[in-house]
Formats: C-alpha cells, sequence, structure tokens
C-alpha cells in the first residue's frame, strides 16, 4: 500500500510583481513528500527555497499551479480555511521564533489551540506541557520568552508547532540564529520526531545540518535542480565530533 | 461563541502583559478626557460668573459720563465733563429717572486709628445709596442737609473697619481722609468681589459736595451722574431722555455728535454677550487643542506599537487565527483601554474642577456637554487607531505581516 501524500504540487509557480518589474521567484515546481518522510530543503539566497516553504506553509499563494496538503487542494479555500488549514494540519518553526513576547512559554506553546476550532483538544495546558516536555523544555514552562536562550526559545517555537498534532512540520532555517551546538541539538531533536513519525520538511544552508535529514531537494534559480536521498545521514554523536575536530 | 469567549481572554491578557503600553494608551485617553473637561467646564464656570455679577449691578442703572474714545491704549476725554449744570437739569427736567447722583471718585490715604491705606473715596448724594442698593449695616447714610452743608461725614466699606478699625464698629469715630478729618456715620453691608475682580467693600462714600469743596478745593465736572430709571421696563425712555436733556444742556446742533455718554445695564449686558462670547471661543479653542492634544498622544502610541503589533499579528496568522479573531481581539483591547481611561479621565476631570474650587472658591459647574465632548471624541480615537492599524494587518498575508517592520 502507498504512504500517504501529505504534499503534491503540480507546477507551482510564483511570481512577484514590484511595480513593472515581474520576479519569478518558483517556477514548475513538481515535489511529491510522503507521509514520514524528512526532507532538507536547500539552495543559495534568492533560490526560492523560502517562498516555496511559505507557500506549503499556506503563508502566501502561489500565483500558477496546483497545491494539495493532506490531499486537500488548497488552491481553491478562502482565507478562513487557509486560517484552519494553518492550524489543524502544519506546524511552522521561524528562524526569528516569533514567539509572542512577556508571555510564558506555556501561553506560547498553548496559542495554536486558542484559536482551534475543532474542538477536538480538551486540556490545552496539558497538551502544552506534554509538548514542551518533547523538545526538553518540561521544567521551563514558566520563563517568559525573553528569560530564555536562543536555543531555548526555538525549542519552545518547536513545541508550539508540534501542540496542534500536524501532519507536517516546516522548519525555515530553525537553526540560522542558533551557535552550531545549538543547532546540532535541534537537528537531533528533528530526528526524534521524525522518529515518532512526523513529516517535516526544513530549510536550512547548512550541509552538516541538512546531513541529518533523509532526503535532499536542492533549489536553484526557483527550480528544483536535485532531489536524492541522503546516504551518510548525520547523528548528533558524529556531528559533535566533527564539529570537534574542526575546532 | 466559545471562540469569542477565547478572544476576550486573549484580549484581556495582552493588555496585562503589555502594561506599559496599555497604560500609555489609557494615559492618551485620560489625559485628553480631563483636560477637555476642565477646559469647557472652567470656561462655562467663567461665562456664569461674569453674567450673574452683571446682573447683580442692578438692571435700571443708568451712567451718563464725559465720552471717551479708546486711542493708542488710553481713555481720551472728548467732550467736556458733565457736571452740576447738567445735573440740575437732568433733576429738574427727568421724567423717567427716579434717582440722580453724581459721582466723583479719588485714590486717597485714609488713616484711622489701627493704621492707614490707600483706598478711593467716592462723592455721591444720598440716593446713590438707593441707585446701587448698597445697604447700610450699622449707623447710617449721610442725609441730603449734609450733602447741602458739606458735611464732613462718611460711610466705609467693611474693608476699611477690618484694617483701620481692627474690626471694632467704626459709626461715630473720626477718620482722616487725606489728613482732613471725618466722621464715620455708617457702615456699608459686606458686597465681596465685583465682576473685575475688585474690592466693592474697600471704599469710602461721602457727600459729593464735601469732597468737591473741601477735599480738592473746588473742582469742576463729576467722573458721572449715576441714576436709577422709575422701573427695569422704561431705561430705554431714560436713556433717550437723559440724551436729550444733556445735548440741549451742552447746546449741541442736530447732527453733532454727542460729547457725552449714557451707559445702561442693556447695552452693559451686550458688552457682556460680547466679553462671554469671546470667553466661549477662546475657552473652546483651548478645549480644541487639548482634544488634538490628547488625540495626538493617543495616535502616537497606537501607531508606534504597530510594528510590533503587526508581527504579533503576523506570528498569530501563521499559526491558524482567521482575521475575524484578530479583529475581535483587537476590538476588545481598544474598547477596553479607552472606555477605562475614558472613565478614569472623567474622574480626574471632575476631581480636578473640585480642587480648582476648592483652591480659589471659583465654582466651577461640571458641564455635561464637555464629559459627552472628552468622553466621545478620545474613545473615538482610542478605538479608531486601536482598531484600523490591526485590521490592516489582518488582512496582509501572514508572511507579510511577520516581514513588516
Amino acid at each position: 500500500m502507498p504512504k500517504k501524500k501529505v504534499i503534491e504540487t503540480r507546477k507551482l509557480g510564483r511570481v512577484f510583481k514590484n511595480g513593472e518589474i515581474q520576479v519569478h521567484a518558483l517556477t514548475g515546481i513538481d515535489i511529491t513528500i510522503e507521509e514520514g518522510e524528512f526532507v532538507a530543503l536547500m539552495g543559495s539566497s534568492g533560490s526560492g527555497k523560502s517562498t516555496l516553504l511559505h507557500i506549503l506553509g499556506c503563508l502566501d499563494q502561489p500565483t500558477s499551479g496546483e497545491y494539495y496538503l493532506d490531499g486537500v487542494h488548497v488552491n481553491k479555500l478562502n482565507k478562513n480555511q487557509l486560517a484552519d488549514i494553518r492550524n489543524q494540519k502544519i506546524g511552522f518553526i521561524f528562524q526569528s521564533y516569533n514567539l509572542l513576547s512577556r508571555t510564558t512559554a506555556l501561553e506560547n506553546v498553548e496559542l495554536p489551540l486558542v484559536y482551534d476550532r475543532t474542538g477536538r483538544f480538551s486540556n490545552s495546558k496539558e497538551l502544552a506541557r506534554k509538548a514542551l516536555e518533547q523538545v526538553g523544555l518540561g521544567d521551563r514552562t514558566h520563563h517568559k520568552t525573553n528569560e530564555l536562550s536562543g536555543g531555548q526559545q526555538q525549542r519552545v517555537a518547536i513545541a508550539r508547532a508540534l501542540v496542534n498534532d500536524p501532519s507536517l512540520i516546516l522548519s525555515d532555517e530553525a537553526t540560522g540564529n542558533l551557535d552550531s551546538k545549538a543547532s546540532i541539538d535541534i537537528a537531533d531533536l528533528f530526528v526524534r520526531l521524525n522518529n515518532e513519525g512526523k513529516t517535516i520538511l526544513m530549510i536550512t544552508h547548512e550541509p552538516e545540518i541538512a546531513q541529518f535529514a533523509k532526503r535532499m531537494i536542492y533549489l536553484r534559480d526557483g527550480k528544483v535542480l536535485t532531489d536524492e536521498l541522503i546516504k551518510n545521514r548525520s547523528t548528533k554523536e558524529s556531528a559533535l565530533k566533527d564539529l570537534e575536530s574542526t575546532t | 461563541m466559545k471562540q469569542l469567549l477565547k478572544t476576550f481572554k486573549v484580549a484581556f491578557q495582552s493588555i496585562y502583559k503589555n502594561r506599559t503600553r496599555s497604560l500609555l494608551t489609557a494615559l492618551g485617553i485620560i489625559i485628553g478626557v480631563a483636560a477637555v473637561i476642565m477646559t469647557i467646564s472652567a470656561g462655562e464656570g467663567a461665562t456664569q460668573e461674569v453674567q450673574s455679577q452683571i446682573s447683580g449691578l442692578g438692571t435700571n442703572l443708568l451712567m451718563i459720563s464725559t465720552k471717551t474714545e479708546h486711542r493708542a491704549g488710553i481713555d481720551v476725554r472728548m467732550g467736556r465733563p458733565v457736571d452740576e449744570k447738567d445735573f440740575d437739569i437732568l433733576q429738574k427736567n427727568s421724567v423717567w429717572m427716579s434717582k440722580l447722583s453724581p459721582l466723583v471718585a479719588n485714590g486717597v490715604r485714609a488713616i484711622g486709628p489701627q493704621g492707614n491705606k490707600s483706598t478711593t473715596i467716592y462723592g455721591v448724594s444720598s440716593d446713590y445709596f438707593d441707585i446701587l442698593s448698597r445697604e447700610i449695616i450699622s449707623g447710617d447714610i449721610f442725609t441730603e442737609e449734609d450733602v447741602k452743608a458739606a458735611r464732613k461725614v462718611c460711610v466705609i466699606g467693611e474693608t476699611i473697619k477690618r484694617e483701620l478699625f481692627a474690626g471694632s464698629d467704626p459709626v461715630g469715630r473720626q477718620i482722616r481722609i487725606n489728613k482732613v478729618p471725618f466722621t464715620i456715620v455708617g457702615l456699608l453691608k459686606e458686597e465681596g468681589k465685583g465682576t473685575m475682580g475688585q474690592d466693592q467693600d474697600d471704599m469710602l462714600i461721602a457727600p459729593y459736595t464735601t469732597i468737591l469743596n473741601r477735599l480738592y478745593g473746588r473742582r469742576r465736572g463729576y467722573n458721572m451722574i449715576m441714576a436709577s430709571a422709575i422701573s427695569e421696563d422704561h431705561i430705554e425712555d431714560a436713556e433717550i431722555e437723559a440724551t436729550e436733556l444733556l445735548r440741549e444742556s451742552h447746546r449741541i446742533l442736530e447732527g453733532e455728535e454727542d460729547d457725552f455718554e449714557v451707559t445702561t445695564q442693556i447695552e452693559l449686558q451686550e458688552i457682556t454677550g460680547n466679553v462671554t462670547g469671546i470667553l466661549t471661543l477662546i475657552l473652546g479653542a483651548i478645549a480644541s487643542i487639548s482634544l488634538i492634544v490628547g488625540g495626538i498622544g493617543i495616535m502616537n502610541i497606537m501607531l508606534v506599537s504597530v510594528t510590533e503589533r503587526t508581527r504579533e499579528i503576523g506570528t498569530r496568522l501563521a499559526i491558524g487565527a482567521r482575521e475575524s479573531d484578530i479583529l475581535t481581539q483587537f476590538l476588545i483591547e481598544a474598547i477596553v483601554l479607552s472606555l477605562a481611561g475614558g472613565i478614569l479621565g472623567i474622574i480626574l476631570g471632575v476631581i480636578g474642577n473640585q480642587i480648582i474650587y476648592e483652591a480659589t472658591d471659583f465654582y466651577i459647574p461640571t458641564a455635561v456637554n464637555s464629559i459627552l465632548i472628552g468622553f466621545g471624541f478620545s474613545v473615538l480615537v482610542g478605538v479608531v487607531f486601536g482598531y484600523f492599524p490591526a485590521r490592516k494587518a489582518a488582512r496582509l498575508n501572514p508572511i507579510d505581516a511577520l516581514r513588516y517592520e
């Protein structure tokens, strides 16, 4: 039995209009990602990887082509339906965390459940606490975001992306603002979540982080350049060893 | 419905977590409302005060004086002063005026047993007390006999009694006015401050004949002639009559201008109308400025927080908030802060009025329209500037809201 397709795009394109100038950020993207995959999305800056991730995360709309998320034709949805999709099916992680300031870790993680209209979650505080335990911050639940380190803040953001039990976790350079050690910790966390069955798509510009994934898609000039499986996957141990040998 | 309750919780949490921002927003509204209430109330209070004091002057009063013109900041006498001859003509021929009194006023130095002070002496006839309805609480007014004989008698005000007689009954005692001894025959009932803030009890009243003959030698002319019309209804008749009699007395030909002025209460009230009109205008302008300043304060804090809040809106949208969730949250926040600020502003304004009243005895009734204007405007500005930037942000693509700088 073939695995469920979480993401399927057909001839996906995105054109930005800036006055008279048209910029083709993405052209003819055909990608399929199945349940349980762990994909690294790479490419130089301007290659369109962030634009693609934003479209896949329903934060932005394509100008051409079709996008199916969990079998739902996303192009046909209105704003409210898109909001509900983001709420129920997607966990998005940003490079700059985008946590609410002056707010505790627990309240930040709880936030997606505030906007849940399905009523499928009964005890949102308990779920938020569990998500924080999952990312190793069980003892930081009542710390405010500004009292946490960068790595810890990103873990809070990951817990927030997990709390609504999404079909897909999207990460936009989650390790971009972190030091090497914290980056490896986050990558290792992704591996564990993937082992627990989460489908993950992460953007990174660091090859050593990409090596944690199972598959790598490389974009150039808004098109898919390569799409291949990763043979020698890194583990936390091997990555830390490499880190020591280079410093 | 359940979602609305959750949004209420989010809004109140947001207000509480961003206490400084909330406080500053509310402060703009508090100050705006309080400033408007206090300025408008002060304006209305002043207007009422001026009106009541002027109507207290007696509405059938006529004042006949030399014509003056305002030139380069000073009043210049244009004609000959009104004098004894004018007074006799008016007294003999008048039908519409019941009481008449000359008035000569001069600054003098008065010396009593307990001290001395400079004050004003008014030389009048005994009718003066009726014309201005001034009452005597001790002793009596001087008589027509006193006036005819130019006796050195006088009536004094409460302030003179307090300062020169240490508060003891001065009737029958002596007072030296510019070194001339006068006998005090009566004490005026206390009147308080006049329309222009002058002390109406800091005065001496003596027969005009005495002042002209004994204090200043023979001075020509009076400061004015005061008269009362037989009734308020005939004040205009009295005015016309006085004008005609004096034109005759001054031999003014037809077509020439009067060299005197007849001022009546009606004109005074017109002047009051003008004065209070100007007062209202100025205070309206000040109130508008307070409104604008308050409004700009509110706008500022709202607009300054737009960057931070747009990112917050982006975050909320990215994790699945609908546009309506955001709008409801921001509307609740804006309404709560504006109402709370508005109510505190009203309280502050009313307390402010009370403090001014206690400190200055200037009664300021808190004007209801000032509360409505101040509260309405500030809450409107608060809600509009809280809501519309949020609406703009909530309509963006989530990614554009997140990138906003």
